[in-house]
């Protein structure tokens, strides 16, 4: 018996009669409309969705549609049949992408809404008129300044540093006695009195001649110095908004991927001047990038416009940057110099910003716990959780915490950069050009692929990496083991330099023209990462006796990406085999933890409140790190009951996997 | 008084597999050597019985090997020089089994030649092992596959970066396969998932837990195999398969056993002692629940083999 089918796309409509049980991608192909099916039409990516408003359909599988979806008509044109006449809506790509399930969107950035700069900020701007000396008043330019301030503003004793000092006096006298100070308090008044506390210090940290604008943007800047990537925020204090964003790798990786060759290193002759440099080079070629961003009518934004940074980062990464010794970090009993660092200038660290801005390092916990922790827990709200939650920090350290606002424990385990797309051949960061995600055809095994700003591909990112191993695993082209299936019948298996590989993207169609490919090596070191990560939460929960399904959230932070498929992140043993739902991706936390401690001293205060808290579990004391790691090196894991979402994908896929093995 | 001796009842039980086969089955061997079976750690009579006891394999070389003992050589003799003799007379010194192990210098045509010279010489079940290089051992272990189709021949050794090929040929002509990894318990398990993912049917498959001489790691090598077994009477389906030990490699490798000049007085005679070695080895790994142990010295088969017997008699 045929049918009538009409398809509406893109505004467009399109007619073609058809039999009964006529696939609907099918019939769209006859009408002359190509429905993307990455997957391959298995009905596993879910991209094809199409609403059926009007007319009889069979769905053969609805796996990646919600109840409420197939409410609204919503079915997967490569598993549904005509049973009879049937309109059928296309809807947009984009629209599609927004539905389903699997993904999740880092959270966007927005100034708290609490933030109000005159109470929250530690630093501020003031306009000051000063009498002019005469001969009848001799008093000094600096006492001249801190009368007006005393008396305009209420500040009292501030102190000035001598470079500073040198230049007052010409500064005062450039616009007739008007003045802008920026000044830092320690401890802001508080809303009720505005009295200011007994141990608040007060610096001037810059004076300007003239009254500047007030609503004009005085900027600040949250830096997460990773092993791996630095990122870098430029914020305007006034409103709080960040109005730049930039990342770089690590300018240290020349030097050593993890923490513990970056001190070996840095305990060389020389060794601890150069990474600090190094580190401080990439920092300040991030603040110029971010500069160059932000276009104001007022004129260029230069970096020693910047008075304030906060800074995250692990233990290491603090000491390497402040050129305090590391070595103690990496020898029993793995003490660190300092965990919580002292106020400083941008001159005693050597950035770029205003030699005399306010350089904030954020509090650690321990050697293998830093300030990237502590500012992860507070920006993701861990430490006010009502129920059990779980972080990670989805980096190179792969640290950990599970609690909630009642109690913290946490551990960290070397994960290595694999998942910052860092030591994988074509691997890089996710920006513009990275392949950010990555579907293979199970029966083909050719591969569709997104590439972050639309154009050519340079790389893969972290989430595109996720993404590629699952595929890889689920259709067969590696094994359970991570080994590439040479047997499998297709010409983007073969043998590389390195062993068996992959090709994601042949060389005509990437910017480079090399072929992008994952090799043996890169899924070694991919599944170390996840093993490493998946292992430490495992022992972890069980150290606490906190059975890991009962944990009512899991909060992801890391930086490979704007989104990572949960679904595909699970199917590689990443993350724990739970209800999607209780994902939430977070990006990275580390720098969004600086940016709240810049902007508010309260946020600031609890951070340290965090480090506190915080119970720190050493992860080498016993075996069962090991055991759990060697365990979990492998897809998915060892334990297959572990994982019942997968081996139910897997069963479905056996006949796939069977076809191409000779 | 009476004592009561507490029982353990385990879930779940140890594979039972068969190597080699008769004429009734498709093969040519005279007997078959059967493993496994049973839901007891070694010996355990009081709580299940031992239903198929420890074997013994001798380990024999399509050439006569140069690294050797000279106590292994003068054990011997001129037989080494002829896989086929070597064969018979390991039969005649009382092996359940043999391990056929070929070397690099084989081409494809003397491999196949020395393993059918096994097969008409001796009876017993056979157990093939490449040189150990991965395209090596594909290129020999292919062809002696298909030449032998039928014999339930074992054939190795699968580690996890080069077990496909040997997999697949072993399931075309219904052979064996042994699984080796570097003494760890989630390794031997993943590689058995790897392998049963192929198609390959469990009953097929021998676990090689690696394991170290008495004096070099051989705790280890047990406590892994002990948990091993652990977990497969637990139920673990992909750690049921029986285990095949090389204590004769491992405990021959030994300076103790191997050398007997240049060493200390203390250490006694140098034949008792290299026996010792060997005879203790492959007793501890029995203990920790191996099912095939692959031996190298006639005297050590001897007492080894008493030993089984009297463990399974007490």
């Amino acid at each position: 018996m045929n049918h009538t089918l009409t398809f509406t796309h893109d505004e467009k409509q399109a007619s073609v009669t058809v039999p009964t049980n006529t696939l609907l991608t099918d019939a769209a192909h006859l009408a002359g409309i190509d429905i993307t099916q990455p997957c391959g039409g298995q009905g596993r990516c879910g991209r094809c969705a199409v609403m059926v408003t009007e007319g009889t359909v069979r769905r053969r599988s609805t796996l990646r549609l919600s109840p409420a979806d197939i409410e609204q008509g919503y079915a997967l044109a490569c598993q549904t049949v005509v049973e009879g006449d049937v309109e059928i809506f296309i809807p947009p790509q984009e629209k599609i992408e927004r539905r389903l399930t699997t993904d999740r969107v880092v959270a966007e950035v927005t100034v708290p809404a609490d933030y109000e700069y005159p109470f929250a900020q530690t630093v501020r701007r003031v306009h000051l008129t000063l009498t002019p000396p005469s001969m009848d008043d001799q008093t000094d330019d600096w006492s001249r300044l801190q009368t007006a301030l005393r008396l305009q503003h209420r500040i009292e004793n501030p102190t000035c540093s001598l470079p500073l000092l040198r230049k007052i006096g010409s500064t005062l006298r450039q616009d007739d006695w008007r003045v802008t100070a920026i000044i830092e308090t320690s401890r802001p008044s508080d809303h009720a009195t505005t009295r200011p506390s007994d141990h608040t210090t007060i610096r001037l940290i810059d004076l300007l001649p003239g009254h500047v604008d007030e609503y004009s943007p005085l900027w600040g800047c949250a830096i997460d110095i990773g092993t791996t990537t630095v990122t870098l925020w430029l914020v305007d204090l006034v409103t709080g908004q960040v109005r730049a964003q930039v990342a770089e790798y690590n300018g240290q990786i020349a030097r050593g991927e993890d923490v513990i060759s970056r001190i070996i290193y840095a305990n060389k002759n020389g060794g601890g001047d150069e990474l600090r440099q190094r580190v401080s080079g990439t920092i300040n070629s991030l603040l110029e990038l971010a500069c160059k961003r932000i276009k104001l009518p007022q004129g260029k934004v230069t970096p020693d416009q910047v008075v304030k940074a906060t800074i995250a980062g692990n233990t290491t990464m603090m000491h390497l940057l402040l050129g305090i010794p590391a070595s103690s970090i990496r020898l029993s009993p793995f003490v660190p110099t300092v965990n919580h660092p002292p106020m400083m200038t941008g001159r005693d660290i050597g950035l770029n910003v205003n030699p005399e801005a306010a350089v904030d390092c954020l509090p650690g916990v321990a050697s293998y716990v830093g300030a990237d922790i502590t500012a992860g827990v507070l920006s993701s709200g861990l430490d006010s959780a009502e129920n059990v939650t779980l972080f990670l920090d989805v980096g190179t350290n792969g640290e950990t915490v599970l609690g909630n606002r009642d109690w913290l424990v946490t551990c960290a385990c070397s994960a290595g950069p694999a998942f910052e797309g860092a030591g994988v051949v074509n691997g890089m960061r996710a920006t513009q050009g990275a392949i950010e995600e990555i579907w293979i055809n199970g029966e083909t095994l050719e591969p569709t692929y997104r590439v972050i700003g639309g154009g050519k591909p340079k790389g893969i990112c972290g989430s595109g990496l996720i993404s590629l191993l699952s595929e890889a695993f689920i259709t067969g082209v590696i094994d359970k083991g991570g080994n590439v299936n040479l047997s499998a019948r297709s010409p983007r298996v073969r043998e590389g330099a390195h062993g068996g590989e992959y090709v994601v993207a042949w060389g005509a169609e990437t910017e480079s023209g090399e072929d992008i490919v994952i090799t043996r090596v890169d899924i070694d070191n991919l599944l170390r990462a996840k093993a490493a990560i998946y292992a430490g939460f495992t022992v972890l929960a069980e150290n606490v006796g906190i059975p890991l399904e009962t944990v009512d959230k899991v909060l992801v932070g890391g930086s490979f990406g704007k989104y990572i498929n949960v679904e595909k992140a699970v199917q590689i043993g990443l993350l724990p085999d739970m209800d999607w739902s209780r994902f939430e991706f977070l990006g990275n936390t580390s720098v969004k933890g600086a940016y709240y401690a810049l902007l508010d001293w309260r946020k600031r205060e609890r951070i340290t409140e965090i480090a506190k808290r915080m119970t720190y579990i050493e992860l080498s004391a016993d075996n069962s790190f090991y055991e759990a790691f060697t365990s979990a090196l492998f897809l998915p894991h060892t334990d297959l009951s572990k994982f019942p979402s997968v081996v139910e994908a897997l069963s479905s896929k056996i006949e796939g996997r069977t076809s191409f093995d000779r | 008084m009476p004592i009561e001796i507490p029982k353990d009842k385990w879930p779940g039980s140890i594979r039972t597999v068969t190597i080699g086969a008769t004429s009734a089955d498709g093969g040519t061997r005279s007997k078959t050597v059967t493993l496994g079976g049973y839901t007891t750690l070694p010996f355990m009579h009081f709580e299940a019985p031992m239903s198929n006891p420890p074997v013994i394999a001798i380990e024999i070389k399509s050439r006569k090997p140069d690294d050797w003992s000279p106590l292994l050589f003068e054990a011997w003799g001129d037989v080494m020089n002829d896989p086929a003799q070597w064969a018979k007379k390991a039969e005649e010194t009382g092996a359940d089994l043999l391990v056929l192990a070929l070397t690099v210098e084989d081409s494809v045509e003397d491999a196949v030649k020395a393993v059918k010279s096994v097969l008409s010489a001796s009876g017993l079940p056979l157990i093939v092992w490449g040189p150990g290089q991965a395209e090596k051992d594909n290129e020999l272990l292919v062809p002696i596959a298909e030449a032998t189709k039928g014999e339930r021949l074992v054939l190795g050794i699968c580690e996890d970066k080069n077990y496909r090929t040997i997999v697949a040929t072993a399931m075309a002509n219904g052979h064996l396969v042994q699984a080796r990894t570097p003494m760890d318990v989630n390794l031997s398990k993943q590689l058995n998932i790897l392998i049963s993912d192929m198609g390959m049917p469990k009953d097929r498959i021998l676990m090689d837990p690696t394991t170290g001489a008495l004096g070099y790691g051989i705790e280890y090598g047990y406590s892994v195999m002990e948990r091993l077994r652990l977990a497969a009477l637990q139920g673990d389906a992909m750690t049921q398969s029986p285990m095949i030990v090389t204590p004769g490699f491992e405990a021959w490798k030994t300076k103790e056993a191997k050398v007997g000049e240049g060493v200390p007085e203390a250490w006694g005679d140098w034949k008792a002692r290299a026996i010792n070695w060997e005879t203790l080895t492959a007793m501890a790994l029995i203990e920790s629940g191996a099912d095939v142990v692959v031996l190298r010295h006639p005297e050590s088969v001897r007492r080894v083999r008493e030993a089984i017997g009297e463990l399974v008699m007490a």
